[in-house]
């Protein structure tokens, strides 16, 4: 009896001590990211601005859905309000809560619905790709504004 | 099951209590120690696992076509590392081995909910973590939705196993580490506290041995110093009654001898007066002469009475001195009961001579005293038998009267002792028996006294035949 008891209290003192098993629990919100496309916006004939769901298959990143747009509207019956210049590589980066986009632009080449555009289609990536609706995005122009330093939001993204 | 006894020793008891306190509260420190720190190390280790795991995922995700080929799902899962199983709708990305761990509660969850969830689990002799997770769809106004993609993942984790053994062992290992600590202490406990106890005790054996004067003096302020204290003021109180007693005892003593010795005198001048009474009695009238005959009978009594009063406090006094000849134990007994007239109403039984180192007047004292009680209170035949062995001489006396009663038996030899209050006036003076056994006891034997085989009383003189000292 008396081994019987010292052998439970062993069990308890050492197997008390490992890995548990658990039941099932949460642990965190599910990964995102995957999407059939891209999301550009453009204006239409009202000046409203309007998403527009480019099927590329993927997402991708905020660098590649930036060339799509200053590439141009295509067909539709909306337009772009950025004027159509030669390179449209567009560099980011992301600091906690700012997306800063360095546009080969200068503030003559958009209009405030160019600049919504260009917010808009940089945020819905990043809040696509998981990242937060409540990021401000800094557009730098190529020639030096006061306007390179405006940390903005998208209308149409709360 | 055998039953051990528990340790007799203060000592031992003090150090068992004191190893089995400290391990038991070392050991549920460490123990408890060591399980929040192992259960803070599997919470974290997981918490990084289930954290690369959806990093690993988010950062695959955007380059992933949608609806996900067969190529897509096999990318994440090569993204998402080995023990890895990626599905579409039911479908499986080809490969990840390992995975066959992942358990059904957790796919159930995985398609139920909208997060990542984990499960530990043992399997194959060591534990995992199970992690599945959907992979959501995002809207750019942030709303989610799920896209069917479905990761599991199986995590190996006995690296932390072993991490917790580790400290399951050290923990233990402290414990025991207060262990020899613990047997110390006690045994320094123990002697303070057994240091007063033994001499408590040494002075309680001098006081039972007899020394009175014994004392322990108290050391500190604790209980057994006051057990001290209290344990010399109970041998004071009794060394002072004990004193007392002993003065009152010998007051009376003196006394009694005092009173003896003064009634002699006037006793001798009386005996003369009544022995003249006697010679003249003859000529008296009938009641005259039997007054007579009482006060001389009285007179003859109080002499006798006397007599053994002063031998008495003779004993007491220890001034009874013992006249030791070569006798002839037989014979002194014979002439004893001779000299009383008694030849004719007991049996004798001693044959031959049986030599011994004794006093003969005591001897003869001792005889007619047992004789004399024997014939008094007995009925006859009272049988007087002399036998010896080579150390002892065995003098016994038995009647066959009513015998002892188990209350009288113990006090025979006490003086003045009357077995029947009724029958207060017997011819005795109520010493004999007392007188005989301190004349055995001057010799260095003994007197007992018990019943007969016949139901009578029995009583056994046992003197040695050589004197020690002689």
């Amino acid at each position: 009896m008396r081994r019987l008891a010292a052998a439970v209290a062993l069990t308890l003192l050492l197997g008390g001590c490992g890995v548990q098993t658990s039941g099932v629990t949460p642990a965190g919100r599910a990964p995102t990211g995957v999407a059939p496309g891209v999301t550009l916006y453009f204006v239409d004939r009202d000046g409203r601005l309007r998403p527009q769901l480019r099927r590329t298959g993927r997402l991708g990143t905020i660098p590649e859905a930036m060339a799509l747009l200053l590439t141009g509207v295509g067909d539709a019956p909306l337009r772009s309000e950025i004027a159509p210049a030669g390179p449209t590589r567009v560099v980011a980066t992301t600091a906690p809560g700012l997306i800063r986009l360095m546009v080969p632009l200068t503030i003559d080449d958009v209009t405030p619905r160019g600049i919504d555009q260009l917010v808009c289609t940089a945020l819905g990536v990043h809040v696509q790709r998981g990242g937060s609706t409540s990021t401000r995005v800094q557009i730098r122009f190529v020639q030096p504004t006061p306007q390179s330093r405006v940390r903005r939001t998208c209308p149409l993204i709360p | 099951m055998t039953r051990r006894l528990p340790p007799r020793g203060l000592r031992a008891r003090l150090v068992v209590a004191f190893v089995i306190v400290t391990v038991a509260g070392a050991g549920a420190a460490a123990w408890a120690s060591a399980r929040s720190a192992g259960s803070a190390l599997v919470d974290a280790t997981q918490e990084r696992l289930t954290a690369a795991l959806a990093d690993q995922v988010a950062a695959v995700a955007p380059q992933l076509t949608y609806p996900p080929g067969r190529e897509a799902l096999e990318r994440l899962r090569a993204a998402a590392g080995p023990g890895t199983l990626v599905t579409y709708r039911g479908r499986r990305a080809p490969g990840g081995a390992g995975a066959d761990l992942v358990t059904e509660p957790v796919r159930a969850a995985v398609r139920a909910g909208d997060g990542i969830v984990a499960q530990r689990i043992r399997a194959r002799g060591r534990p995992w973590l199970v992690i599945g997770t959907p992979v959501a769809i995002t809207a750019p106004d942030g709303r989610r939705r799920p896209s069917g993609i479905e990761v599991y993942a199986v995590r190996d984790l006995s690296g932390v196993d072993d991490r917790i053994d580790g400290l399951t062992r050290s923990a233990a290992a402290t414990a025991a580490l207060a262990l020899p600590l613990a047997v110390l202490l006690a045994l320094a406990a123990a002697g303070s506290v057994l240091r007063p106890v033994r001499d408590l005790r040494d002075t309680a054996t001098r006081l039972a041995a007899g020394d009175l004067t014994a004392r322990s003096p108290p050391q500190g302020a604790d209980e057994l110093a006051q057990l001290t204290v209290t344990v010399n003021e109970m041998a004071a109180s009794l060394e002072a009654s004990m004193a007392a007693m002993r003065r009152m005892q010998a007051d009376a003593r003196r006394f009694a001898a005092d009173v003896s010795h003064e009634l002699r005198t006037p006793l001798s001048t009386l005996t003369a007066v009544v022995e003249v009474l006697a010679a003249s009695a003859d000529g008296l009238e009938p009641d005259a002469r039997e007054s007579a005959q009482l006060a001389i009978t009285e007179t003859q009594r109080l002499v006798a009475l006397v007599e053994d009063l002063m031998e008495v406090s003779r004993f007491d006094a220890g001034t009874a001195t013992l006249r030791v000849e070569d006798v002839d134990v037989a014979a002194t007994v014979r002439a004893a009961l001779r000299a009383r007239g008694w030849l004719e109403r007991v049996e004798l039984d001693a044959a031959g001579e049986i030599r011994a180192q004794a006093d003969p007047r005591r001897l003869d004292v001792i005889v007619a005293n047992l004789a004399g009680n024997a014939l008094r209170h007995g009925r006859p035949p009272v049988r007087v038998a002399v036998s010896a062995t080579d150390e002892r001489v065995r003098v016994e006396v038995t009647d066959d009267g009513p015998g002892l009663s188990a209350d009288v038996a113990p006090h025979v030899f006490d003086r003045f002792y009357k077995a029947d209050a009724a029958r207060a006036r017997t011819p005795g003076s109520g010493l004999g028996l007392a007188i005989a056994l301190e004349n055995a006891r001057l010799h260095g034997g003994d007197l007992t006294a018990g019943p007969a085989d016949g139901g009578g009383a029995r009583f056994v003189l046992r003197l040695p035949r050589r004197r020690e000292d002689a």
